[in-house]
């Protein structure tokens, strides 16, 4: 069977285009899987490939108290900060969706600015002003209310999307057929926003869930992050102790990135580039 | 005036992040501008830059921002093409490799990339079994790390942006040119590229952008050895307690971060979303 040149051509530059794919997907998925693997080692340091199985490392994860005690700050820091920024990012989205309102332009500034301000120095400049007022004791607070104004843009974007694209009258009809502002709020609006609520939720969490770069400026003693308090364990921890966090951190994160896929699918992340 | 409450709730909402994100930041820039003696002084730039250390570490933050960006590119291309152009199942999976790492912590990230590129690390052990090399190579802690790291965080940017004006691209342009009698190569570089350049030019100011701030992944890839604004940024706020250089390091890297993102807003629209119900 012979080819012509062009079948040939077409055919190597397939073949091309597939090991470039497949390189930059290994690249992406490399340190994962590495480190993944190397938590199940039954060696005393970190080594890939693993030698051996073991769920030791686990175990000491599970029983050191700096892991519980930074992952408890984690979780509540991530659930507070997502609830703020749900209750701040759907009545932004609400007010900006409305006819007529002044200063829209405005808000939509404000409120999207968290993307247009690097992280780093949001963290930086908002510790400055911690030490400057002395707020230091309500490193908490600081947390929550750092985190929900950055993930703000997460929740503001796929509510917005969806008040614009449900049908406005319908809330009003609702209104002049003498449903109550609450009643045409519960059963008109609400359902219309839920699915860009809940996404934009996820989202929040598992970004402060994993953050760094802001909390590092703001925790205090007692309130260290998990990714934060982790960073300067890695240095400290000879054996794989921190390749089984690691591993949990992903497993937490690959769930919500599951059900996001699963319900509202990744082309929000497509979209909220 | 009447004032309706939609107002007032927006007012409030837009207060909030005002005074969270934007207030701090102009502290910053305008205390980096002023000193005990004078309302207006730039002597913390100046010590700034006076400092060998720092000025290496601009240099260096620049070299690793445009290695970065390149390496962004060459990888953004054939990943947001291959998934524009696979069947839904392939299609979603390739997307889940992108994002997935996308969404976990820089330093979950930075520790697998210590065990990849480590001493006793995977690179090193291949590269010594296959007779290459006879001692292990010292990858961690150097600019090829920081790159390293930095291109895995930021290739997912450069993919969604590409892959945003991948999708408004009409299938038809493609099999057109080919029924033509372009080439592969041809086509790709000729018909499909030069379409893709708005996104592009998005994707590389933001993964510029990105790169010259990120923090967690060079302060871990990178060590003390080599440090970049940000962990200049950090050392001089928690480690030296050099406040008025802190700032400034602070005032340079918001002016770059905020310069690159205002322009990748302006060119993509894409904040809002006012324009796309329009």
């Amino acid at each position: 069977m012979s080819y012509r040149p062009a079948d040939l051509m077409l055919r190597g530059w397939h073949l091309a285009v597939t090991c470039l794919v497949g390189f930059w997907v290994v690249f992406l998925l490399a340190p994962i899987v590495v480190a993944v693997a190397v938590s199940f080692t039954a060696t005393e340091y970190p080594v890939f490939p693993p030698q051996g199985i073991s769920l030791r490392w686990y175990a000491n994860a599970l029983s050191s108290s700096w892991f519980r005690e930074s992952l408890a700050v984690s979780a509540v820091v991530a659930l507070a900060a997502t609830t703020l920024s749900v209750l701040l990012g759907t009545s932004g989205a609400y007010v900006l969706s409305r006819r007529g309102v002044p200063g829209q332009r405005l808000l939509e500034f404000v409120l999207m600015s968290p993307l247009i301000i690097p992280s780093v120095a949001i963290g930086f400049a908002l510790f400055h002003l911690v030490v400057q007022f002395g707020l230091q004791k309500i490193s908490f607070i600081n947390l929550v209310i750092a985190h929900a104004v950055v993930t703000l843009p997460f929740i503001l974007r796929p509510v917005w999307a969806s008040l614009i694209g449900s049908n406005r009258s319908l809330e009003e009809a609702a209104l002049s057929l003498g449903a109550t502002p609450w009643e045409a709020f519960r059963h008109v609006t609400l359902p219309a926003v839920l699915p860009g609520v809940v996404a934009g939720a996820i989202i929040s969490f598992t970004f402060s869930f994993n953050d760094v770069t802001v909390a590092v400026f703001l925790v205090g003693p007692t309130t260290k992050t998990l990714p934060v308090e982790l960073m300067s364990q890695i240095e400290y921890t000879p054996d794989p102790t921190p390749a089984a966090i690691t591993a949990i951190i992903m497993a937490i994160t690959f769930i919500f990135f599951m059900v996001v896929e699963r319900t509202v699918g990744l082309k929000i992340f497509a979209r909220s580039e | 005036m009447k004032i309706r409450p939609v107002s007032l709730l927006g007012f409030m909402v837009g207060m909030v992040a005002f005074v969270v994100v934007l207030v701090p930041s102009l502290v910053i820039l305008i205390e980096s501008v002023s000193s005990h003696e004078r309302i207006f002084s730039l002597q913390a730039y100046e010590t700034v830059f006076a400092s060998r250390v720092a000025r290496q570490a601009l240099m260096r933050t620049f070299e690793i921002a445009i290695a970065v960006t390149l390496i962004s590119i060459v990888a953004g291309y054939p990943l947001a093409f291959a998934i524009a152009a696979s069947k839904p199942r392939a299609r979603s999976l390739l997307l889940a490799c992108v994002i997935f790492p996308f969404l976990l912590s820089a330093v979950v990230r930075a520790f697998g990339w210590n065990i990849v590129i480590g001493e006793t690390g995977l690179i090193n052990k291949v590269l010594l079994g296959l007779g290459l090399i006879d001692t292990p190579i010292q990858m961690l802690h150097s600019e090829f790390a920081i790159i390293l790291g930095e291109a895995h965080l930021l290739i997912p940017y450069m993919v969604l942006s590409l892959l945003a004006v991948i999708q408004r691209i009409d299938p038809n342009v493609e099999a057109a040119a080919q029924s033509l009698g372009a080439t592969p190569p041809n086509v790709f570089f000729r018909v499909m590229v030069p379409m893709t350049l708005p996104g592009l030019s998005a994707g590389t100011l933001l993964v510029f952008a990105l790169a010259m701030t990120a923090f967690a992944t060079p302060w871990l890839l990178g060590g003390t050895r080599s440090p970049v604004m940000t962990s200049l940024l950090y050392r001089y706020a928690f480690v030296s307690f050099d406040m008025p250089r802190a700032l400034a390091v602070a005032g340079i890297l918001l002016i770059i971060g905020i310069a690159f993102l205002l322009l990748h807003r302006a060119i993509t629209h894409d904040g809002s979303v006012r324009e796309q119900a329009a």
